[in-house]
């Protein structure tokens, strides 16, 4: 079972509170505890949550954990974080890091999330290359089904409109390549020159 | 009955916060910022905030020149976050004069803009954070993946890396025994709700805090609504539990009610605790009417006298004791000219 609280780590604690008279249950992890028990006043828990968090660790023979330790070992070479760093604090170090932990992210992300898919904004609003790359992926799922489905006229359509897409995201993207040298003018002709 | 302007659903919604987490794509991640980078972070957005429409309206507070109480006081206004004060020396924040747009630097994540208003306005504290993300992002890229999203550090807020929050004040629902009930439906809705103060043990004051859970999968539009809709119906309930509490003895809840008043005009000493208590009471007989107070002024005094808050004004370090007495004197001057106005 996950933290009911931050959905990555491990759960291991069962806090049941009262609030106002409504009692309230969650399972959660060491570190999400640790949160919780800094707003109980007057009780101490640090010493309890540390020696309950020792006994724990030590016998870590729950499935899912021992499916995670299977990554461990995974480094992501932009910022030298490992798979295993990662889970002990819950942060990634650099963008990067999400292409080099894709599979256990991926599968990380579903059971956060209850989906692996980005369905909000993307930079630059809707003409932008990232907003229209993400219009082909879904036109090319649906054009796979309307195959599948032996919709032939639909899948002709779709077709048509990936197509164009695509020679507008190349055209994008072309354009966009000139970019970085903007950025670096105030650098001067050297600054420039690194990035063709 | 009231000769101010209220905001939407003010009577059960103190304020509606969205705030958006973003991450410069060539910039470490929190674990791995080191002194230079985060103050590349600082320079970046500064630089890029400062030059947005109403760059000027900025001020840029950095937490390892405040001293306690002013950041703690911060927090209790909802300026920035309690989190942001776990990096103090690296972290900086930027507030509007209106105090209705910040900007948290290197917090967990490089930047995360605010959007706060009170009562019920998400889709507007949404477009000021938005608005803010736009002219950033034009200036220096976001990290960005177009399944992922915006990629944050932690990966609970990837995607729209969007958390869209309202703090309720639901005494009648409290007194009912319905906060249960109401907080497992919510959960069924994707959305949380907690106690705001007290967490844990009790929700002081009867404010609960509600947001979304998931950041990936779904718009922020999507989010925006729900959450609105879930506060929407929460209002109802919470309005229809007054009036009901109202028409079983309305003179037995004035009692109650009013009681409070009179220990806040009279004490001499306040503690924090015994304080929420009271507000609780007097924001719903003011709610109902039977005091002529303004909600927004009484939900500022309540920030006003919150622990870090009372030090800033008293300009020095205090005592528990000395600030139970500046507390109720406070109080008993504030309210004094809150229902004069």
């Amino acid at each position: 079972m996950m933290c009911e609280d931050c959905g990555i780590r491990p759960a291991k604690f069962h806090l049941m509170t009262i609030i106002n008279g409504d009692r309230v249950e969650r399972n959660l992890c060491p570190t999400c505890m640790a949160k919780h028990q800094k707003q109980i006043p007057g009780i101490d828990f640090s010493n309890l949550a540390g020696i309950l968090n020792s006994i724990l660790e030590n016998r870590s023979t729950r499935e899912s954990e021992r499916e995670d330790t299977e990554y461990d070992a995974l480094v992501c070479e932009q910022c030298g974080m490992t798979y295993a760093e990662f889970q002990k604090c819950g942060m990634l170090g650099c963008a990067n890091c999400y292409q080099a932990f894709k599979t256990p992210l991926n599968a990380l992300l579903q059971r956060v999330h209850g989906n692996t898919q980005h369905a909000g904004r993307v930079p630059g609003g809707v003409h932008s290359g990232t907003s229209i790359r993400m219009n082909i992926d879904r036109l090319k799922e649906k054009l796979q089904k309307a195959v599948a489905d032996e919709e032939y006229e639909q899948a002709a359509k779709l077709r048509d409109t990936i197509r164009a897409l695509t020679i507008q995201l190349e055209r994008k993207e072309s354009d966009i390549k000139v970019k970085p040298h903007e950025r670096l003018e105030t650098n001067g002709e050297e600054g420039a020159k690194e990035n063709v | 009955m009231y000769e101010y302007v209220l905001a939407p659903e003010q009577d059960v919604v103190i304020s509606s916060r969205v705030r958006l987490s973003r991450n410069y794509e060539d910039l470490p991640f929190s674990p791995k910022l080191t002194p230079e980078y985060s103050e590349e972070v600082i320079e970046r957005t500064v630089d890029a905030v400062f030059k947005t429409e109403n760059g000027s309206a900025f001020t840029l507070l950095r937490m390892s020149e405040l001293e306690e109480d002013a950041r703690s006081r911060l927090v209790e206004h909802h300026l920035i976050s309690y989190d942001l004060l776990k990096f103090v020396n690296r972290s900086a924040a930027m507030v509007s004069s209106a105090g209705t747009v910040t900007v948290m630097l290197n917090e967990e994540d490089h930047v995360r803009f605010q959007g706060l208003l009170p009562g019920l306005q998400l889709e507007r504290s949404a477009e000021m954070a938005l608005k803010l993300d736009e002219a950033l992002e034009a200036r220096y890229p976001f990290a960005f993946d177009h399944q992922w999203g915006f990629l944050t550090a932690c990966p609970a807020n990837t995607g729209t890396g969007m958390r869209a929050s309202v703090i309720l004040h639901l005494p009648a629902l409290s007194a009912n025994g319905q906060m249960g009930a109401v907080m497992q439906t919510i959960a069924k809705l994707g959305l949380t709700i907690r106690g705001l103060y007290g967490e844990g043990s009790e929700a002081q004051g009867h404010l609960y805090q509600m947001s979304n859970q998931a950041t990936l999968g779904r718009s922020e539009e999507d989010v925006i609504r729900a959450l609105s809709a879930a506060t929407g119906q929460i209002v109802e309930h919470e309005r229809g539990m007054r009036e009901s509490a109202e028409k079983k003895d309305m003179l037995q809840l004035q009692d109650r009610l009013m009681r409070s008043w009179g220990e806040l005009m009279y004490a001499r000493l306040m503690t924090a605790k015994e304080f929420m208590t009271r507000y609780s009471d007097i924001r719903y007989a003011a709610s109902m009417g039977y005091l002529h107070a303004p909600l927004p002024g009484l939900d500022k005094l309540m920030m006003d006298v919150q622990p870090g808050s009372l030090g800033v004004r008293a300009g020095k370090l205090i005592s528990p004791r000395e600030s139970e007495i500046l507390r109720a004197k406070i109080l008993r001057e504030e309210l004094q000219s809150l229902v004069a106005e």
